[in-house]
């Protein structure tokens, strides 16, 4: 009986508290089309370090936050490139005489396809989607 | 009227016997100390502490348990204070700490350097003195019957300590704190099916970003203070049940009070173990980065010293392995450690008749104590020496970007 009385107390207050501790699992994200860069501005075979400012909902307030995306053109066709190491998420840096991306942590290398050359990153980088439109290059971002 | 059985007989009471003169004083004008004596039984409780008997070859390495009470008590108390002056928003964290680090003065003094200097080296004291408290407990097999849940709670201590140094590295919100807590809780994201869940409950979010902060803070400040204090107390009382273990060969000679023998001796080791955190917090005030970006690319993010081997151990495993390195080892190690007295099936506390647990533990030892050395000598002493070199923000960078290991090997003069 005291058992169960204690139980259901605990149910009482942890109950809630897990809910609320939890509400961010639910977070439903929505892709937003962002306009990065002109499309003149890209050379085939190229890779651009590109920043882009765009509202985001951090807890209770409004913020602006600067991503940084690696864009590329491949065969014509425009990449964008997450330059968080698929490892463990550190900021891979494009060295451009080398055509790599290399990883500060723990050594990642990709190639300019974001593909794994060396070290432990488990897939090649990740990429938005692009879209080239009245001759400017927009990146889908999930936020 | 019938008697009620439960009812019981009223005892015969003594006749009262005549009060003592000294009684009466006490009666009529008691002494504080008597006073509190009276309600609290403090005088007993200090008595049982001072007179606690101490088995014969007990002496320099029992006296790491006191020092780490006495880092937790500086850690709890600079830790308040602190937290007076933070702020836990992306906006003004970094702001604030830069507030405790520059502008805290006291008659001309800078306090506020001084204690985020105390906390942050007696962070890094508290794993040193743990590490050889455990150490020691292991090789003199002091966790072995009836010491078992006294390990236990040891080791739960342990692990809250390595949540403290977590959860406690993000607060600065600088660079070093954005992107080690980044990578650490991305390590999350490895364990198998639940990790991308763990990832985003532990930051609240898909981004490290405000809630990531108000939940570290959170745990830093409310959780783990208060796992600890249960956890340190039922260890203490455990330790005063069970008494301190002797050396692992029972030593002739009769029993010793803690007072004044060992008393000393912790009075020492305290003294030297403070002494050595408060030089270190006047000589090498902790370091503070640019503030948090994470639109940097040109940061190199490295965890604090205690976090290094894992950080080495992470480099070598190869692509789709790094579970092993994330959640396995350390997973197996943590149980070993928590099922230790259980899985050391041997009667005798002597190393050389526990041989299979002793060669285990002692492998896992150089191993880690490899992998961190290694983390040391590849830390970069200069900006310069970086892979990428810190931001144009962090006007300290170059003091610091491990605060313990840059010191260490600037005054050992080690080289890669």
């Amino acid at each position: 009986m005291i058992a169960l009385f204690n139980i259901v107390v605990g149910i009482a207050i942890i109950g809630p508290v897990i809910g609320f501790i939890g509400a961010p699992l639910e977070q439903k994200l929505k892709g937003k089309w962002i306009d990065v860069l002109g499309d003149d501005e890209l050379g085939e075979g190229e890779t651009k370090e590109t920043r882009f400012t765009m509202e985001i909902k951090d807890g209770f307030r409004k913020t602006d936050r600067t991503y940084v995306i690696f864009l590329g053109r491949r065969n014509g066709a425009v990449v964008a490139f997450n330059p968080s190491c698929t490892h463990l998420g550190c900021r891979v840096k494009y060295q451009d005489e080398k055509k790599r991306f290399f990883c500060p942590c723990h050594g990642g290398v990709f190639d300019v396809n974001g593909k794994v050359v060396a070290g432990p990153p488990p897939r090649p980088l990740d990429r938005f989607e692009t879209k080239v439109e009245n001759g400017r290059i927009l990146v889908r971002k999930e936020v | 009227m019938s008697k009620n059985p439960l009812t019981p007989e009223r005892p015969t009471v003594a006749p009262e016997e005549e009060p003592t003169r000294e009684e009466q004083l006490i009666a009529e004008r008691p002494k504080l100390s008597d006073w509190l004596e009276l309600r609290l039984g403090w005088w007993g409780f200090v008595r049982k502490n001072l007179d606690e008997p101490m088995p014969a070859g007990v002496g320099w390495w029992q006296t790491l348990g006191n020092l780490l009470l006495t880092l937790l008590v500086f850690q709890f108390v600079t830790g308040v204070a602190l937290a007076m002056y933070y702020s836990a928003g992306p906006d003004s964290a970094y702001q604030s700490v830069q507030h405790i680090t520059n502008e805290i003065t006291f008659w001309g003094i800078n306090f506020g350097r001084a204690t985020r200097g105390l906390h942050v080296w007696g962070s890094a004291g508290i794993i040193i003195v743990t590490v050889l408290h455990i150490m020691r407990v292991f090789f003199w097999g002091s966790y072995k019957k009836p010491r078992e849940l006294t390990w236990l709670a040891g080791v739960f201590i342990f692990l809250v300590m390595l949540g403290f140094a977590f959860t406690g590295y993000l607060l600065p919100w600088d660079q070093k704190a954005y992107w080690a807590t980044v990578v650490g809780t991305n390590i999350l994201g490895t364990i198998p099916g639940i990790g991308h869940g763990l990832v985003e409950l532990a930051r609240g979010g898909q981004e490290v970003g405000s809630l990531t902060l108000t939940r570290f803070y959170a745990i830093h400040v409310m959780l783990l203070p208060a796992a600890l204090m249960f956890l340190t107390a039922l260890h203490l009382i455990l330790v005063r049940k069970h008494h301190i273990a002797g050396p692992v060969r029972p030593q002739k000679g009769p029993r010793v009070e803690f007072y004044p023998y060992q008393y000393f001796k912790d009075i020492i080791v305290v003294f030297v173990g403070v002494a050595i955190i408060v030089y270190l917090a006047a000589s090498h005030p902790p370091a503070l980065e640019g503030m948090a970006d994470p639109t940097g690319t040109d940061f190199a993010p490295r965890p604090e010293w205690y976090y290094l081997g894992l950080y080495e151990l992470l480099k070598i495993m190869p692509a789709g392995w790094e579970v092993l390195a994330t959640v396995v080892a350390p997973g197996i190690i943590t149980l070993g450690m928590i099922f230790l007295p259980w899985l050391d099936r041997s009667n005798s506390r002597h190393p050389a008749r526990r041989t299979w647990v002793v060669i285990s533990g002692t492998l896992i030892m150089l191993l880690i104590g490899l992998m961190t050395l290694k983390g040391i000598l590849e830390t970069p002493v200069h900006p310069k020496e970086t892979e990428q070199p810190a931001t144009a923000q962090g006007t300290q960078a170059s003091e610091s970007n491990v605060s313990f290991v840059v010191p260490l090997r600037k005054r050992v003069g080690w080289k890669v």
